[in-house]
């Protein structure tokens, strides 16, 4: 009996949580308002909780806009897929995505597609088939050489450097760091060399481990490129428990409030990083501008975006941003009190 | 009276099989050295001392959360909450210092063990009083309490900066030339042993997973012994909770995913029978460490990542097998000794 | 010798059932009380009342001469009962001196298990029963007889007075069991009472001073057992004129349905005979373990075979193949029926048409309709009580879960039926309906096997009754001349009856 009454009780409990969360996911359908889903790599990432206040911030801007903001526990192509159906079902109007495999999400997204959804990619893309404007945060290529250039004027353009990335599926992991293969190339970086490429699975235990991996395997490892949050934060504290600060510089792409003490503590003289706020606030004006028709979809089209200003469409349907930007000890306390 | 012929023979086979179970042991400490020897060959830094602390302290975590893990699969249950358990406590804890920088380390420590306990509980009451079968709850449990990391962080995470350095130092500061992570992973292995060994209520988790009927027989209260095993669990896993986002100096919202069945492979490859009712202590220890080094190596000798899993995997697996091949022999051995006594 | 325990005009019902009906017993201390039965007697029943598993309808239990109740294993302990039970109260994982304090741990003033003084008290009560094995032995690593002997030393740790031990031979070699009675005599000259439960008189006459004997759960009769002969016994435990009623018919014996020749198995069953008829009930009587089921198993064809044949009208069945004999009409009843016979989560109708899908699909799927009917047709033909024939077996009692089994055989049509222990855990009103069921199928020219431990069940049901010993068939009986003290005798062996034809 006690155990029937338990039973029943949680799965009300559960219906109740549905319901609720339901409730709150789809709001009000007005056929003037548009609703568009911003569905971001993962949820519980700092980055993406920024990028969501932006897209906010362009919705209230607009006023007849209403953003859904999604994505998976872990950062996972299953995940994304499922709630591009979901949000298909839901019948939302657009749909920007970060993508967590630039093409597995491809068929899910034509199916959006086909419904007569708007989908735009920003910050990590979906292959060309599956959207029609990618987002990038900054040109990889400039990201790959701002990246090769910050580390070796911390190293004297010397010594053996390695990279230390997400997961070595992440399609912008993977372009920026062909570019600083490229970049690596040039005269002024002959006496540096890249000597491994570790995937840390932006998993604080996992990065960490790949970074005291490389100290262990690389005694004469002068520097560490890290392009992603997680990755750069457990370098640092790897490279400070190790006691190698100084003898191994860091930087990378990381968000201010998480590296602050270490670049405050000289582990990290700087890194980088495009605000997400802007990636936000940005995806939401191009796809809203695709939804009311005011641009089409096609290279050289010129998108105004608000406060950002025009946003000039490339090559392949790539948009950019703009710059990396940099945080050094002189600025990233009052960042890192932002994102 | 020389009547119980056949019990001459007992003596005998008493420190015999003494000896077989030490050698189960032993089976896994010669694959472990002979893994540490192959990478050593491979990268010869892996093999400097100070390197084999490093590893060590890499593993604490992951051997503090299966001394748990043990507990409870020992009942016959398991416990697959133990990493989400470890993220919430995890974030409560790194937000209230941030909050109220203040607060003495003692006290956060003490909260950590509570938070993680009364989460163990719960699970410990339902699957006892409940009958809700252990891995249905904590599979259960696994998702409910990581969804309230992201219900108390409201999806931010707490970053070093926001931490006070007591905290931030508090896994790592230095005694007697060992780091504190250490030497808490030392003390909490040797309270569970205390108390799986040389306590009632320690022994109880044996007889109730051996054979749950017979327990009652003599008295012994299954429903006790499980709450005791999760509460134990969870108790742990609110410690490690602390100490994961103190050593890290991040506290995420997916803090530990997945590794609640690390804690569980650490345990069979420890030769912890997951019918419950068979297990050690030090069992556990090489179990863990083995997967410690499994992982570190992985990362020093340039395996390709797209590998890494498949690898790791694969190793684990050869290890469970040889382990149960090795006491299969011993046991066929025992029987042939047995017919032949 | 003083009396330790008596129980006085004890009753325990079930529903629907007299388990124990006015049972008187003695029980004193150095001395061994065989306690005597055949199945279903009552035996394991005031076994469970003494050791306090079950509580009493009626009647008062003594201890020393006080009245007490046992509201649970604990009292029964406390009060220095123990029972050795079998496999079901170890401990494999753990070693011999943690199944033997398990419960009652001794403890140091800290507070911390003292296993130096649990191994030395273990090492001195295995030295009072000369017993040398190592007390970090494993358990799981003993032999039965081993088992047996720590189970006897764990009795001794809680310093019991009154020691049961129910059929604690059944699984022990000739010299273990020589070995056991040295132990029992060692006891009793320790003073300890022993109650012996076996179904072997050899071993009664050999090791017993006493003995109770229970009929369907009445005392019938004690004594002292050099005042007793065999025959004496035999006829306390068969009782007098069949006092149950069995349908009453006049069976026509047809043509040889199903003939067993030279049919064995080695160390199970040997040298297997008999021919069965249509419309013939062959009742198979052996005490349990005799290879009744056994043999069963092996003609239908899930038990291997080392030699002989099986013909099923002109077909021989071969070993192994039970599609074969169900497709010949064979359809066998197990013993079991919540590990065989049933599946517990399907619903009556699922269960009913497992095992005649065929006749109930078409297109190669089943046709609700069809399957609906036939179960409807046999539910109704058994009587069954179910709220709706899609509920869950899981949920229905034993009689009716066993109606269910007899119906999904039935819906396959077959003309032989081997039915084993159909009875067994049933409440009365079922049985009954059970015997009057077979006895119709007869009739109708169905070829049975009953396979009963039950004496009466077998006299009452059978036109034929086979008897078996230790895989063997020693004995065969007419419907007119199968008197109950004769069978059950050549199955315990104790009078030499001939094998008639």
């Amino acid at each position: 009996m006690v155990r029937k009454i338990v039973a029943t009780g949680l799965v009300l409990l559960m219906s109740a949580a549905m319901v609720f969360a339901a409730g709150r996911a789809e709001g009000p359908a007005d056929d003037d308002t548009l609703r568009i889903g911003l569905l971001v790599k993962s949820l519980g990432n700092s980055f993406f909780e920024a990028a969501r206040d932006g897209a906010m911030e362009a919705a209230a801007e607009l006023g007849d806009v209403e953003v859904i903001y999604q994505g998976p526990s872990t950062p996972t192509a299953e995940g994304q897929i499922e709630i591009i159906d979901s949000l298909i079902a839901q019948g939302v109007h657009g749909i920007a995505i970060s993508s967590n495999d630039e093409n597995a999400l491809v068929p899910a997204a034509q199916r959006a597609q086909r419904a007569g959804i708007e989908v735009i990619s920003f910050d990590s893309a979906v292959a060309a088939d599956g959207r029609s404007i990618h987002l990038a945060p900054s040109d990889d290529e400039l990201i790959g050489r701002s990246q090769v250039q910050a580390i070796a004027e911390m190293i004297d353009y010397e010594g053996q450097i390695a990279i230390l990335s997400a997961s070595s599926t992440a399609t912008n992991q993977n372009a920026w760091i062909e570019w600083m293969r490229t970049a690596l190339e040039e005269p002024e970086y002959a006496n540096m060399e890249l000597v491994d490429v570790v995937y840390g699975d932006d998993l604080s235990d996992q990065s960490y481990r790949e970074a005291v991996g490389l100290f262990n395997s690389y005694p004469d490892l002068r520097g560490i490129i890290s392009p992603t949050t997680v990755g750069v934060a457990a370098t640092a504290r790897a490279i400070q428990d190790e006691g190698l600060v100084g003898q191994v510089e860091l930087t990378g792409l990381g968000l201010p409030s998480e590296m602050s003490q270490y670049v405050q503590d000289g582990v990290s003289q700087n890194v980088a990083l495009w605000n997400p706020i802007d990636l936000g606030y940005a995806a939401i004006y191009i796809t809203y501008h695709l939804l009311r028709g005011n641009v089409e979809a096609e290279a050289g089209a010129v998108i105004p975006a608000g406060r950002i200003g025009d946003i000039r469409v490339g090559e392949g349907l790539v948009a950019v941003l703009g710059e990396p930007f940099v945080f050094d000890a002189s600025n990233i306390a009052e960042f890192a009190d932002i994102y | 009276m020389e009547g119980i012929s056949n019990m001459k023979h007992g003596g005998v086979r008493g420190t015999f099989l003494h000896r077989i179970l030490a050698r189960r042991e032993i089976t896994l400490l010669v694959i472990i050295v002979l893994l540490v020897a192959a990478v050593g060959i491979r990268a010869p830094r892996f093999l400097q001392p100070g390197r084999q602390l490093s590893i060590l302290n890499d593993t604490i975590i992951l051997l503090m959360l299966t001394l748990g893990q043990l507990a409870v699969i020992l009942t016959a249950g398991i416990d697959l909450s133990v990493a989400s358990n470890l993220a919430f406590t995890g974030m409560a804890v790194a937000m209230w210092n941030m909050m109220m920088p203040g607060v003495p380390m003692i006290v956060l420590v003490g909260a950590s063990i509570l938070i993680g306990a009364s989460l163990g509980a719960f699970n410990g009451v339902m699957v006892a009083v409940g009958k809700v079968p252990p891995i249905i709850m904590t599979l259960g449990t696994m998702s409910v309490y990581r969804g309230m990391v992201f219900l108390i962080s409201g999806g931010a995470w707490v970053s070093a900066h926001q931490m006070s350095p007591a905290f931030r130092g508090f896994a790592r500061f230095s005694f007697l030339g060992l780091p504190s992570l250490v030497w808490i992973g030392v003390l909490t292995t040797g309270l569970v042993y205390l108390f799986l060994n040389h306590t009632k209520g320690g022994r109880e988790l044996y007889a109730v997973g051996d054979n749950e009927t017979a327990a009652g027989f003599v008295g012994v209260s299954a429903n006790r012994a499980k709450i005791k095993a999760f509460v134990l669990s969870g108790a742990i896993a609110g410690l490690t909770g602390l100490l994961w986002v103190s050593r890290y100096a991040s506290a995420q919202n997916d803090t530990a995913i997945g590794f609640e069945l690390e804690t569980v492979a650490a345990a069979v490859i420890g030769g912890v029978s997951i019918m419950g009712g068979s297990g050690s202590v030090p069992g556990v220890v090489l179990g863990a460490v083995f997967l410690g080094i499994v992982k570190n190596a992985l990362t020093v000798i340039g395996v390709s990542p797209f590998w890494q899993m498949a690898i790791q995997g694969g190793v684990i697996l050869i290890a469970i097998v040889a382990n149960t091949l090795v006491d299969r022999r011993n046991q066929a051995k025992l029987s042939m000794n047995g017919v032949s006594a | 010798m003083a009396e330790v325990v008596r129980l006085e005009d004890v009753r325990k019902y079930f529903p629907g059932v007299k388990a124990l009906d006015g049972v008187t017993m003695s029980i004193r201390s150095g001395e061994v009380h065989a306690l005597i039965g055949e199945n279903g007697a009552g035996k394991s029943t005031l076994v469970k009342v003494l050791t306090g598993v079950h509580s009493l309808t009626s009647g008062t239990v003594y201890v020393d001469g006080a009245p007490v109740s046992f509201r649970s294993p604990h009292d029964s302990q406390a009060a220095g009962i123990a029972a050795i039970h079998q496999e079901a109260s170890m401990f494999p994982n753990l070693t011999i001196v943690e199944n033997i304090f398990m419960g009652h741990h001794l403890r140091k003033a800290s507070g911390l298990l003292d296993w130096a003084a649990m191994k030395t008290r273990t090492r001195e009560l295995c030295g009072r029963l000369s017993l040398k094995i190592s007390p970090d032995t494993l358990v799981r690593d003993l032999s039965v007889a081993q088992r047996h002997q720590i189970e006897i030393v764990k009795a001794l740790s809680i310093d019991a007075r009154v020691i049961i031990m129910d059929e604690p031979t059944a699984s022990l070699s000739l010299k273990e069991i020589k070995e056991l009675y040295e132990l029992v005599r060692k006891l009793r000259e320790a003073g300890t009472a022993i109650v012996f439960i076996s179904h072997k008189f050899e071993e009664i006459f050999e090791i017993a001073d006493t003995y109770t004997v229970l009929r369907d759960g009445k005392y019938v009769g004690d004594g002292r057992v050099g005042d007793v002969t065999t025959d004496d016994l035999v006829r306390m435990m068969a009782g007098a004129a069949l006092d149950r009623l069995f349908p009453e018919r006049t069976p026509t014996i047809g043509g040889i349905a199903l003939r067993v020749q030279s049919l064995r198995q080695a160390g199970v069953f040997e040298d297997i005979s008999f021919e069965l008829h249509k419309g013939e009930v062959l009742g198979f009587f052996g005490l349990v373990g005799a290879g009744r089921s056994e043999l069963m198993q092996s003609i239908f064809g899930v038990r291997g075979r080392d030699g002989g044949s099986v013909f099923a009208g002109a077909a021989e069945l071969k070993a192994l193949r039970p599609q074969q004999a169900m497709a010949e009409g064979i359809a066998f009843v197990p013993e079991d029926r919540q590990e065989q016979g049933v599946i517990l989560d399907m619903s009556i109708v699922e269960n009913t048409t497992l095992a005649s899908l065929k006749a109930v699909s078409r297109f190669g799927f089943p046709n609700r309709k069809t399957e609906l009917a036939t179960t409807e047709r046999l539910a109704k033909r058994f009587s069954l009580r179910a709220s709706s024939l899609r509920q869950v077996v899981a949920a229905l009692s034993g009689g009716n879960q066993q109606k269910v089994v007899l119906s999904k055989w039935l819906a396959t049509e077959p003309r032989i039926l081997i039915l084993d222990e159909p009875t067994r855990g049933i409440d009365v009103g079922t049985k009954a309906a059970v015997h009057s069921f077979i006895g119709e199928l007869a009739d109708q020219g169905y070829a049975i096997i009953l396979v009963s431990s039950e004496l009466h069940e077998v006299l009452g049901m059978s036109d034929r009754v086979l008897v078996m010993k230790e895989g063997r068939l020693v004995a065969e009986f007419d419907r007119d001349n199968a008197e109950a003290e004769q069978v059950l005798g050549a199955a315990i062996g104790a009078t030499t009856a001939q094998r008639g034809a």
